[in-house]
């Protein structure tokens, strides 16, 4: 090859900027510390990076619904554990008013007890969490229990929410069932009704005869209460399966676009050095003249 | 006998013939840097010997055959094409590696919009009436619709930027046809006199280079010593002495995107049939290639996309009880992208109540569901496959543009290299060149001096 003068300074130029875009790039992916920046880097990562940010918020916000349901359920199942107990002391009652040693006046004090425990457990059924009820079902702004007719008017719906993509949970106690056994149970404020009244009016006979009632009520309850456990378990499980399936993919997008720093810094020490020796070599070509040594 | 003014006639013709050789490597070396320069040479030939003595003829020295160009046709008819293709993807590949709207880490982003929307959604779905959680979700469709809106406005500007451009460089080569046209015409005349104009011919083919870079054109010598340009699909831009013009005028059909036109030498102006070469070609590839196959399908996710949400959202009703009108308006598939909009601006009117037969205990649940809705075109294409498509597509594409542009660069510089060996001034050529001039001229001086000596003995004689 016929070398001249015009080779050799294209030749400085196109091998110094060269030279020049490597060690740029190698000094962008050491500052940034990004392998993927732009699509053309890596487009079947870049592919996946572009969705990670769906993928994790899809992850994280599973969770974070999960957590607040289960808040939820945990309050919810603070007012059943409330009823609980309040069942508890009217069954007490009961079996200790049908006793005939009592008298007309001993069963009204206990009535009015009862009826104090039938206003705490309608209170407790129209908890609110968060503004809106918990065992009013899919009918969150409707007070589910009416303190004076004691009718249900809550929605029979259940409340889910989603524990993994497209998977869901439900997330509410079903009261209808619970409290006002629609599925072949007893009607737990009626029959707290039925021993106030008994209580207040009725004889010894007809106390003893809501106890019965009364067992059953706490058994529904006590059986809500674990179901609300079981959704409790499953959400907190969602919790956590989400925010470590969130990391997973943070994790992994992190993996397809950071650079290993290592391999950066060689990068970027070695591109320096060969760019200091093209520019070294480049300068030596220019000073060989033919001119310098005629005189 | 030769006689001594036969010597003297034949040394003034020499030395004229050494300074020709001087006079050329001068030139060279002042267009050692000048563009499209090929080096010359003087040819220096010897005198026919018109006078026998004896029965042998004596030489009568030497003089100036010719200027020629050191040049290779080979090469240099691979060259244009060699430029164009290198200009073809340098431009296609710098234009795509300036955009920046689907970088994966784009602040704004399309991935985190969406990503925020559907947990906007799913916060609302787990307690449908907080009313801090439903403006959050309408907050979080709005923040959607805007990131749409951003991430095509920026590929749509990128576009109209590459338009700028092909008006540009359009432009440019309707001045380098002209040029080319004129000078066919310089030369033309120049070769009247039997003379070849290598200067012209330098300055012609600088031209020509341009053209070919800037369209890709393809070039045809004539016997006239003419040189007609053609663009792809034959398309006559320089015919002898006339110049075709480019022209770039907005094509309603391509949203307003400017469409090349060609008005050939002597010819009415036409839309250019064949894509050109060139930057020309780069440029329009950019611009309807990656770019715009990116917009479309932006376009096509938008559209879907709000179609399957205004489809959920209108199978719910309001907490107030009316019935869940669209959540997102669209003008149409095209241009999707670009018009979406929330539809609604009261949290109140989010349909997040559902039938109670229905699959979700609400409706805000069916608006999450679409997260995993098909939305059309290839299998599994879900919002987030589409975009995860749409990213690693145009990737692709800028991936392929620069490893094209690397390739033809390296063969442009290599047929570059290869024309400069052989057309190229080397200053230590052109050195010794003077000082072979200087050391013929020196001796011959001699001959004159000798030649002198001779003639005044002679004229010394009594």
């Amino acid at each position: 090859l016929r070398v001249t003068d015009r080779i050799i300074f294209e030749r400085g130029t196109t091998d110094i900027a060269a030279s020049r875009e490597r060690a740029e790039s190698a000094q962008r992916v050491a500052s940034t510390g990004l392998r993927v920046e732009a699509p053309g880097d890596d487009p079947a990562a870049a592919g996946t990076l572009a969705a990670a940010p769906v993928a994790e918020a899809r992850f994280r916000a599973i969770g974070a619904a999960a957590s607040a349901a289960s808040d939820e359920l945990q309050a919810a199942d603070g007012a059943l554990s409330q009823i609980g107990s309040s069942l508890a002391r009217a069954r007490e009652l009961a079996t200790q008013f049908s006793s005939s040693t009592y008298d007309a006046t001993g069963r009204a004090g206990a009535a009015a007890e009862v009826d104090s425990l039938l206003r705490d457990v309608v209170g407790q059924l129209n908890t609110r969490v968060g503004g809106r009820y918990l065992f009013s079902g899919t009918a969150d702004a409707q007070k589910p229990f009416d303190p004076n007719t004691l009718a249900f008017s809550g929605s029979t719906q259940q409340r889910t929410v989603e524990v993994a993509p497209g998977v869901f949970q439900p997330a509410s106690v079903a009261a209808d069932v619970a409290i006002k056994g629609t599925a072949g149970g007893v009607d737990v404020l009626a029959t707290l009704s039925q021993l106030r009244d008994a209580l207040a009016t009725g004889t010894a006979a007809t106390v003893q005869s809501t106890i019965g009632a009364l067992a059953t009520s706490v058994e529904q309850v006590t059986a809500a209460r674990v179901q609300a456990g079981v959704s409790m378990n499953a959400l907190g499980a969602a919790v956590t399966a989400s925010s470590t399936a969130a990391d997973s993919v943070k994790s992994r997008a992190s993996h397809l676009s950071d650079a290993d720093i290592v391999s950066a810094a060689t990068e970027l020490a070695f591109s320096q050095t060969a760019l200091q020796a093209s520019m070294a070599a480049t300068a030596q070509g220019f000073k060989l003249s033919l001119v310098d040594y005629l005189r | 006998m030769a006689d001594l003014l036969s010597v003297l006639s034949g040394a003034q013709s020499s030395l004229a013939a050494q300074r020709a050789l001087q006079a050329t490597a001068s030139h060279n070396i002042e267009n050692a840097n000048t563009p499209g320069y090929a080096r010359q040479r003087a040819e220096i030939v010897t005198v026919a010997p018109g006078e026998m003595v004896r029965g042998s003829y004596v030489g009568g020295g030497a003089m100036v055959g010719a200027i020629t160009q050191a040049r290779d046709r080979f090469l240099e008819a691979q060259v244009p094409q060699a430029l164009g293709a290198a200009a073809s993807s340098t431009a296609e590949s710098d234009a795509l590696s300036a955009v920046h709207a689907l970088d994966p880490g784009a602040a704004g982003g399309l991935g985190s919009a969406l990503g925020a929307f559907y947990s906007g959604l799913r916060a609302m779905a787990q307690d449908p009436t907080n009313p801090s959680l439903r403006a959050a979700a309408l907050g979080a469709a709005q923040a959607l619709a805007r990131s749409f809106q951003g991430t095509r406005g920026a590929l749509e500007d990128a576009r109209f930027g590459l338009d700028q451009q092909i008006a540009g460089a359009a432009a440019e080569a309707t001045t380098e046809a002209a040029a080319v046209a004129d000078l066919n015409g310089q030369i033309r005349a120049a070769r009247v006199g039997g003379a070849v104009p290598n200067d012209l011919l330098d300055l012609r083919q600088t031209h020509l280079d341009k053209l070919a870079e800037l369209t890709g054109a393809s070039f045809v010598a004539t016997s006239d010593g003419d040189v007609n340009v053609a663009l792809a699909g034959g398309a006559a831009l320089v015919s002898g002495t006339s110049a075709g013009a480019l022209s770039a005028a907005a094509d309603p059909a391509n949203g307003g995107h400017l469409a090349l036109q060609l008005t050939p030498p002597g010819g009415r102006a036409s839309a250019l049939g064949v894509a050109p070469g060139g930057q020309l070609g780069g440029a329009l590839a950019a611009r309807d290639g990656a770019i715009g196959s990116a917009v479309s399908s932006l376009d096509g996710l938008a559209a879907n996309l709000a179609g399957q949400l205004n489809q959920a959202h209108q199978s719910g009703t309001t907490p107030g009880g009316a019935a869940g009108g669209p959540l997102f308006t669209v003008s149409g598939a095209s241009g999707a992208a670009a018009s979406i909009a929330v539809a609604i601006s009261d949290p109140s009117q989010l349909a997040t109540v559902s039938a109670p037969a229905g699959a979700f205990s609400n409706n805000a649940q069916a608006l999450v569901a679409t997260e995993d809705a098909l939305l059309g075109g290839p299998p599994g294409a879900t919002a987030e496959a589409t975009l995860s498509a749409i990213t690693s597509g145009f990737g692709a594409s800028a991936e392929r543009a620069k490893s094209m542009s690397d390739q033809d660069a390296a063969l442009r510089d290599h047929l570059s290299t290869l024309r400069d060996s052989v057309s190229g001034v080397s200053i230590d050529d052109e050195m010794i060149q003077m000082q072979q001039a200087q050391r013929g001229y020196e001796a011959i001086t001699k001959v004159i001096q000798v030649a002198d000596a001779m003639m005044d003995t002679l004229m010394k004689l009594r």
